[in-house]
Parts: C-alpha cells; structure tokens; sequence
C-alpha cells in the first residue's frame, strides 16, 4: 500500500496522519496486505458467509415508547452544547 | 427534435411507530431539541439493537400495498460514512435482503392509467436534524431524528412526466396514509423525494446522462425542479454549453435552479457490510396474514362504500376519500350521526367553507367530532335552523366550545310557532306594498326579500320552511 | 500496586469483590476502555453483569486496565504487559475479574499466575453496558484463581438479557462438572509451531489423559481471518467518536472536518489506527470480495470443521504460546474459539498452561475436566 492510497483510508475513516505514523501505517499494511492474499489458497466455492455464530433469529421488540435517560444525561458528557444542542462548527451544504 | 425525460424516484417515508427503529425512545415529531434521546440514538457505546416489532409490520404492509413480493427473511446492513447528524457514523440500512421487491403502483393522470414499477422498498433508520446558527457560524445538532425507521421505496425508470411522479407521490401518500404507514406529510419530513432524471431523443432506447435533485420540500417544488432540470439537459445536449455529468444536485427553491451538490455523493464508499448485531428477522406467512388482516379501509375500498352503501355522489365520496384527515372526520361524526348523507354535506360544504374562511388547509382541519354531530342533530331536529347552525359550528371550529350550551343560553332556538311568524309576516307585507306588487308581477326573487326583512327581524332564528310556506300563502 | 493495575478503584468491606475490565460500564463511573478517547466517559448506563453481580451480594473492587478498547493488536505486543484483571485477581485485590477477552490476553496470561480464565460461549453472557470492540466475537469471560468460584460466578453472569438480543433465550445457568472420561483431541500442525513450554505443559496433559491426534483446519490463514474481520468491525464501533457528543475533542479545529481528522488522530493509539484503516480497506469496494466476504466464508468453513471435531471430541486442547513470538501469528492460537463462538477455558497446568475448547454450550465438560481429571497436575 503507498502512501497516497494510505491517505485515500484516512480520508474515509477521518484520520489527518502525521507523515512517520502514515509511514509506518503503510509499511504495516503492506506487509498486512501480501499475508491477506494467502487467502485466496482456500476454496470457498458455493460457501454461505458467516455473520453471526448463533444460528436462532432475531426477537422483535413491541413498539411502546420508554424514556431510559433525561437529556441532561445525554447532554452531560458533551465537549460544547448550546441551548439544549450538540454544537459543532458550520457543516456545509 | 423531440425529446423524452426519463425518471425514478427514491422516496423516503417515516413509518407511523411509537418507537424508534432499534431503541424504544419517542419516534414523535415535535419534541424539543434531544428530549427523545437515549445512548444508543446519541452514539454511545454499550446499548444494543433491539428490532421494532411494528416497523417491520408497516413495512409489509407498505410491500402489499405495493403489490411487492414480500422477503421471507430480512437482515440490516451497515452503512458507514461521517456526518454530525449520524450518531454512530454508520446508517443501518438493508442492502442484500431488503423487505419487499418487484411490486407496482397504478397511477392516473390526464394521459391515462399507467403502471410504475418499484423496483425494492428497505427498512432503515433516519438520521437526527442539523441547525444552522447564522449568529454564532456554528451548526447544532439534534438527534430527536436519529433513528426513527424509514421505508424507502425505490422506483424504475419508468415516468415520464412530472404529472406521472405527482399522481405517484399522490398515490403512496394515500395509500400509505390511509393504511397508518406513514402521515406522509413533506412539509414535516415524514416523506421526502429524491428524482433520478436523464432525458434522451423520443424513440431511443439508450438512457441519457442521469442527474439526481435532492432538497425538494413540495410537490410544487418538484413539478419545478423537473421542468428546470429537463430544460437544462436538453439545453446541454443541443447547445454544448454546459457539459452533462452524472451527479447530485440541490434545488434551490429561491433561485429556481438545480446546483451540483459539493460532496460527490457518487464517489463515496460505503463499505457497506452485514450487520453482526441484527439477527436475521423471519417473516412467516401467518405473520403476512395477520398483518393484512388488519389494515384499515383503503381510500378506493372507501369509495365503493361510500358510492354503493351510501349512495354518497362520485364528487363527495373523492373528496372523502382524498384526505385521511377528512375520512377521519367522517368517519368519528357518523358515530354520533347516523346519516352519510347529512354529514357529507356539513363536511363538504359548510366545514370546508369555514376552514377556507380561516385559512385552514384539509389535513389540518381539527374539530371535536361529538360536537360536530350535536350542531348537525340539533338542525335536523329543528332545534335550531341551517343558518344558525353554520354560525354555531363555526364557533365550534374556533373556540371548541359546548355547541348545545351556547345555544341555549344565546336563545338561539328556532322560532316555528305559525302564529307569530304568520303575525310577522303580515306586519312585513303591509309594510312593503311595492315589492307585493312586484311579486304578483311575477319577480319571485321578492321571496327572498321577504324572507330576508323576516330573518333580520328574528336575529335570523325563524324556520325557513314555515317562512316560505306562509309567505306563500300570503302572497297569492 | 493498585494503580498498577486499576484504572479506577472502589473500596469494598468483604472479599466477595469483583474487578471489572475498564470497558464495562458503571453506571456514574468512568469507563474508559483504555482510551484516550474516552478518558472523561462518565456512563449514564451500568452493564448487566455488574447489576447480577451487585444483586448476587459481591462488591465491586475497582476498574482494570485493558489495552485499548481491548483490541487484537499487531504491532505493540499486548502480551508483553500483565493484564489488569490477571495482575488484580493474582495480588488477591479481588476474588474474580471480568474481561472481553477478543485479544486472547487473559486466555494467554491467566496461568502464568496461576489463575483460570473462562470464556464462555458467545451468547451465554449479555454485552450490555461493554463498549464493543468486535461485535460478532465479543464476550466477557471470568478470570480466577479458585474454578469454583469461577464457574459461580459465570452461573451468576449468564442468561437471556432481554437489552442484548445476542444471549440465547435460557433465563439462566447453573454449572456443574461433568463427569469424564473425556475425549480430547491435540492439534499436531499447531503443536509443531508451539514454542517449547507451552508444548510441553500441553504434551504432559494429554499424556495423563490421553489425546487423539488432529489437524486443525484453515490454522495457517487464521490470524488473517481474525484480523480482516477485527479490523472491519473495531473500524466500524468506534466510528462513533468523533469528539462531538462525548469523550475526547481535539483543541486544535477550525472546521468540520480537522475537527474530526484532528480528534480521531490525536485520541487513538497507532494500533487502533492501523485497525481502523485496514478495516476500512477490506470493506472497500475494490476489496470486499477478496478480504471480507472471503474471511466470513472461511469462518464458516472453520465452524463447521469444529462442529465436525466435536462429534469426535469433548475438548480440543491448545497451547498457549508461538515459537514466533509476532502478536499476528499468535492470534491464531484465540481466533479458533473466538471465531466460532466456542468456549474454552485456559488453565495453570504444568509449567506454562494450556487452554482447553469445547463445543459451544458445552462448558460443563470444560468445567468437569478441570475438576476431575486435571485437579492432581495444578
């Protein structure tokens, strides 16, 4: 993986990497990357994926509305709020 | 050189629950900002998945109203992307077993009937309100939103006319509406669209350059936005002077125009993957047939009633029929008065008017039914005449108050008694010989002189019946 | 010695304690996971298994340090450092310790003090109230010194939890030692890679109770499996920090996104960033085919070679430790049981330990080897 490519990833999952760890990341995924392709060895012709080991379905739950915590709750842990709101800097459109 | 636009659809449409999609916080619109919020909707970690028993429900139900075929068994995906108005920054949606598929909807417009095939409808969750704050340059951010379930119902190309996309959206808003799907309202948000178009020569069989045009809060803002965005293809393939690309753009319903949106929406990866969280959910057959068992009378269903068990006209029962809200209304006033035809009229003619009068649009027309039948008895037992009548349901309308208190204690009764009322009319014929000369002359519009000199001098209380009658025997 | 091991620490009056790794929840304490990022989390939730704890009459001791978020990691050896739990529950500073053992830490470090770790089947313990690390692995397991006390406390933990859809239905669990003889089979193609002691504790037990040679399938693409789907689901869950409703928030943005880029870089080790852009790399469209999907194929060819081996043993027996000693290889040695969802107990036999795995819902036979037949080599 070369380093523009490393960029293209951080760009997705928000990562602004200083040069040495973007490095660092992309010596590792390469060396990452050539032990993936082992995987096309195995034979998974006609094979189902696997998403969950439990093999029951899933329960339903009933649509009543509970309040579980208030919003000061919510609200406690967050790094800048305003008037009942999670405040960020301007999105645009 | 004759063009054809060709078009699809993805509409959005909030699913009627008390809950949310996978959390048990209010799904209600209106609350303030964050109130209906728990860890999992904020984004927290440590809360899991619980699936909505209802919102698959009304997902089936929105499949067979759409004459889809519904899937056995549904499993959600993971959506991933970054934006503050995803708590989690992943959307879980359905990507490889939605709940519906191959269905259609018939529509009708001025050109005819017509089919619109749907291609899938999924289940996924919405995601919560941004606001900007033009003061302070900052966005704020409310998750009352995030997670409420969503269908959204994909279409085939296959309109043709901006006439073809309304009657459709007219169409699911109905049906949808009527089945307690959705509200369907655009101005709230709870059913929003998004129009894939491309245009190509008449006859061709190659599609076109498609754009897709989001923002669009109205019908009208949609019969617009095609016809600009229509016009700007053909503008771009027969002058070259702008170059066709496939992208999103935003209509901008100030301006009148269509922007390229500044995201690429097309370039982004999802890194869409299965959902490890959300078991499969099964959909068996009994469940389909106690689901369809149990939706509620369909606007066409309606009208037959109406028509057939009524006897209620083409005109009235549309008009019933057209708005949930209206149907409703009908429907909670013939518990109190068992009469289709007396309580159609006061809806189409004098609670329309009223509403008119106080710039009320058809949905958000709120009245208490019981009192709606009490003004509505009190005519038909002559307690009080039609005129009165309408004033006090207006007054019911506006103030909500006890129509039967306010009449008695206004002595709005009617005045039938034919011995005052032949006295009065004598007293007005003597008192107007020239329009009884101009009756006998034949002018029979002098009745309703007459008739009006008699209400003014009853504050509008006599029975007009009687009034007619007297008159009538007075006069020849 | 307690800052050595806590993150965070309560008092207690009894022994009866209970130390739970720094990702599970407390409700009006901080649960940090072992992360910058959540370094001022104050949780308005409490896990499940500490209100079954709490009701059952044990007192909570403290929060254990975990590596961050408790990931499989590639590059910082994770084995290299005692953890939390184990250091805890090994200088008596709590009777048991609840881990999310995804990693294979604990499985890997309990013997070595001489303590147990029990890693129940995936569904037998609720997930409510842990900050997840790989959603379709994770489970909280037991670290003790006293089996007994273990397994009660499993029994205690165990069962249906109506907030975590992922437990099986059974309300609850009641453990008891099955009685042997038991089948056990010894992997040979692991056994050859196994660095020195920890085959020769494995060799010595399945000489005192008899073992039956096997190959354990898809072993050599096992830390390749592990990590791909690790890294798509650690990438995934911890896509919700982004320093805008809680946690850590970097001080240097101007904007949206260096508010993001900036808070994301700053407040995740570089094991948790490679995670995460290699997990963004085997969901991405090039690459879904080859990396993700082809691993959840393999993991279900890996379970249906365990249902295979389990119609022919009661428990498969494992080293605990790689000639190589790479943390990527050595994954291979937790990712069979992880993978699956199986259960597997790790204990202080021999020199070195060894780690025992049984169908899943079969913990009995787990608890009844130990018992019975391994009690004389502890």
């Amino acid at each position: 993986m070369d380093l523009k490519t490393v960029m293209e990833y951080e760009a997705m999952v928000k990562f602004n990497l200083p040069g040495s760890e973007r490095e660092w990341i992309a010596e590792k995924a390469s060396m990452l990357e050539e032990s993936f392709n082992e995987l096309s060895k195995v034979d998974t012709d006609g094979v189902e994926p696997l998403v969950s080991v439990l093999n029951f379905n899933s329960a339903l739950r009933e649509d009543v509305s509970v309040r579980l915590v208030s919003r000061d709750e919510i609200l406690a842990n967050s790094p800048d709020q305003y008037d009942g709101y999670f405040q960020v800097p301007r999105t645009i459109e | 050189m004759e063009y054809e636009v060709v078009m699809g659809l993805e509409v959005h449409v909030e699913l009627a629950t008390e809950s949310k999609l996978f959390c048990s916080c209010s799904a209600k619109f209106g609350a303030e900002a964050n109130e209906n919020v728990c860890p999992a909707c904020a984004g927290m970690p440590g809360m899991l998945p619980a699936v909505n028993k209802r919102a698959i429900e009304l997902g089936i139900i929105a499949g067979l109203l759409t004459n889809c075929e519904i899937t056995r068994t549904i499993t959600f995906d993971k959506k991933n992307y970054f934006y503050p108005d995803l708590p989690t920054g992943y959307q879980i949606t359905q990507l490889y077993a939605p709940i519906c598929r191959n269905g259609f909807v018939e529509i009708e417009t001025g050109a005819g009937k017509k089919k619109i095939r749907i291609k899938q409808i999924h289940i996924e969750e919405d995601a919560g309100k941004l606001v900007h704050d033009y003061r302070t340059g900052s966005s704020l951010v409310d998750f009352n939103r995030a997670g409420v379930p969503l269908v959204e119902i994909v279409s085939q190309p296959d309109f043709r006319s901006s006439d073809e996309v309304i009657a459709y959206l007219e169409k699911l808003r109905a049906l949808f509406s009527f089945a307690g799907v959705s509200d369907c309202r655009m101005q709230e948000g709870s059913m929003r669209c998004d129009v894939n178009i491309s245009v190509r020569k008449a006859g061709s069989k190659e599609l076109g350059v498609r754009t897709e045009i989001k923002n669009l809060n109205s019908l009208k803002a949609i019969a617009r936005a095609i016809e600009y965005e229509t016009d700007r293809h053909i503008s771009a393939i027969e002058t070259g002077c702008e170059e066709l690309v496939q992208e999103t753009r935003r209509w901008d319903d100030n301006s009148g125009e269509t922007y390229p949106m500044r995201n690429k929406e097309d370039a982004t990866d999802y890194r869409y993957f299965p959902n490890p969280e959300i078991l499969p959910v099964h959909i068996s057959e009994e469940w389909i047939s106690e689901v369809k068992s149990g939706i509620p009378e369909l606007p066409h269903e309606k009208y037959e009633r109406l028509t057939k068990e009524y006897g209620l006209s083409d005109y009235d029962s549309k008009l019933i029929t057209g708005s949930k809200n209206i149907s409703d209304i009908f429907d909670r006033t013939m518990e109190y008065v068992n009469n289709p035809k007396e309580v159609a009229n006061w809806i189409i003619g004098d609670l329309a008017s009223i509403a008119r009068e106080e710039n009320v649009p058809g949905d958000e027309i709120r009245i208490d039914c019981e009192k709606f039948g009490k003004v509505i008895k009190m005519v038909e037992n002559r307690v009080i005449n039609r005129t009165i009548g309408k004033k006090v349901l207006q007054l019911v309308f506006r103030e909500d108050m006890d129509p039967e208190i306010y009449v008695r204690e206004n002595r709005l009764g009617m005045i039938a008694d034919t011995g005052y009322l032949e006295d009065l009319v004598r007293e007005v014929i003597a008192a107007n010989e020239k329009s009884v000369l101009e009756y006998k002359a034949g002018n029979q519009k002098v009745i309703s002189f007459f008739m009006g000199q008699i209400m003014k001098r009853t504050q509008g209380k006599a029975d007009p019946a009687a009034v007619n009658s007297i008159l009538k025997k007075m006069l020849s | 010695m307690d800052r050595e091991f806590f993150a965070s620490r309560y008092e207690t009056k009894t022994d009866n304690s209970f130390a739970l790794d720094d990702n599970i929840m407390v409700r009006g304490g901080l649960t940090t996971a072992g992360s910058k990022m959540l370094q001022n989390f104050v949780s308005p939730l409490q896990a499940t298994v500490v209100d079954r704890l709490l009701d059952a009459g044990m007192e909570l001791a403290g929060k254990t340090k975990i590596d961050e978020l408790a990931i499989p990691t590639v590059s910082e050896d994770i084995f290299a450092t005692l953890s939390g739990a184990a250091g805890a529950v090994s200088e008596g500073l709590c009777k048991i310790a609840l881990c999310n053992d995804v990693s294979g830490k604990n499985r890997r470090q309990a013997p070595a003090k001489g303590l147990y770790y029990i890693h129940p089947t995936y569904g037998t313990v609720s997930r409510f109230g842990l900050v997840p690390a790989v959603s379709s692995m994770d489970q909280l397991g037991v670290v003790c010194r006293d089996i007994d006390d273990g397994f009660n406390v499993l029994g205690i933990i165990a069962g249906h939890d109506e907030k975590d859809f992922t437990t099986f239905p059974e309300k609850s669990y009641s453990y008891a030692p099955k009685e042997g003889p038991f089948r056990i089979g010894i992997p040979v193609n692991v056994m050859e890679a196994a660095d020195e002691e920890s085959g020769n504790s494995v060799n010595e037990f399945a000489g005192r109770l008899g073992a039956e040679k096997f190959e354990l399938k898809y072993f050599e693409v096992l830390p390749q499996v592990m990590y791909i789907l690790s890294c798509a689901e650690i990438g995934n869950n911890t896509s919700r920090y982004d320093g805008i409703k809680f946690g850590y928030r970097t001080e240097n943005y101007s904007g949206l996104n260096d508010l993001y880029t900036n808070t994301r870089t700053e407040g995740f080790r570089p094991d948790m960033k490679l995670a995460t852009i290699i997990g963004a790399f085997v969901l991405s469209k090039k690459n879904y085919e080859a990396y993700y999907l082809k691993s959840m194929k393999i993991r279900r060819l890996l379970r249906e070679h365990a249902d295979e081996l389990f119609s022919r043993f009661d428990a498969v027996v494992m080293p605990l430790r790689l000639k190589d000693p790479e943390p990527y290889r050595n994954m291979a040695l937790y990712a069979f049981a992880t993978l699956c969802g199986l259960p597997s107990v790790s204990i202080p036999f021999g020199s070195c330990g060894l780690q025992l795995i049984a169908q899943a819902r079969n913990e009995n036979i787990l608890y009844g080897i130990c018992k019975g037949a391994v009690k004389d080599g502890i």
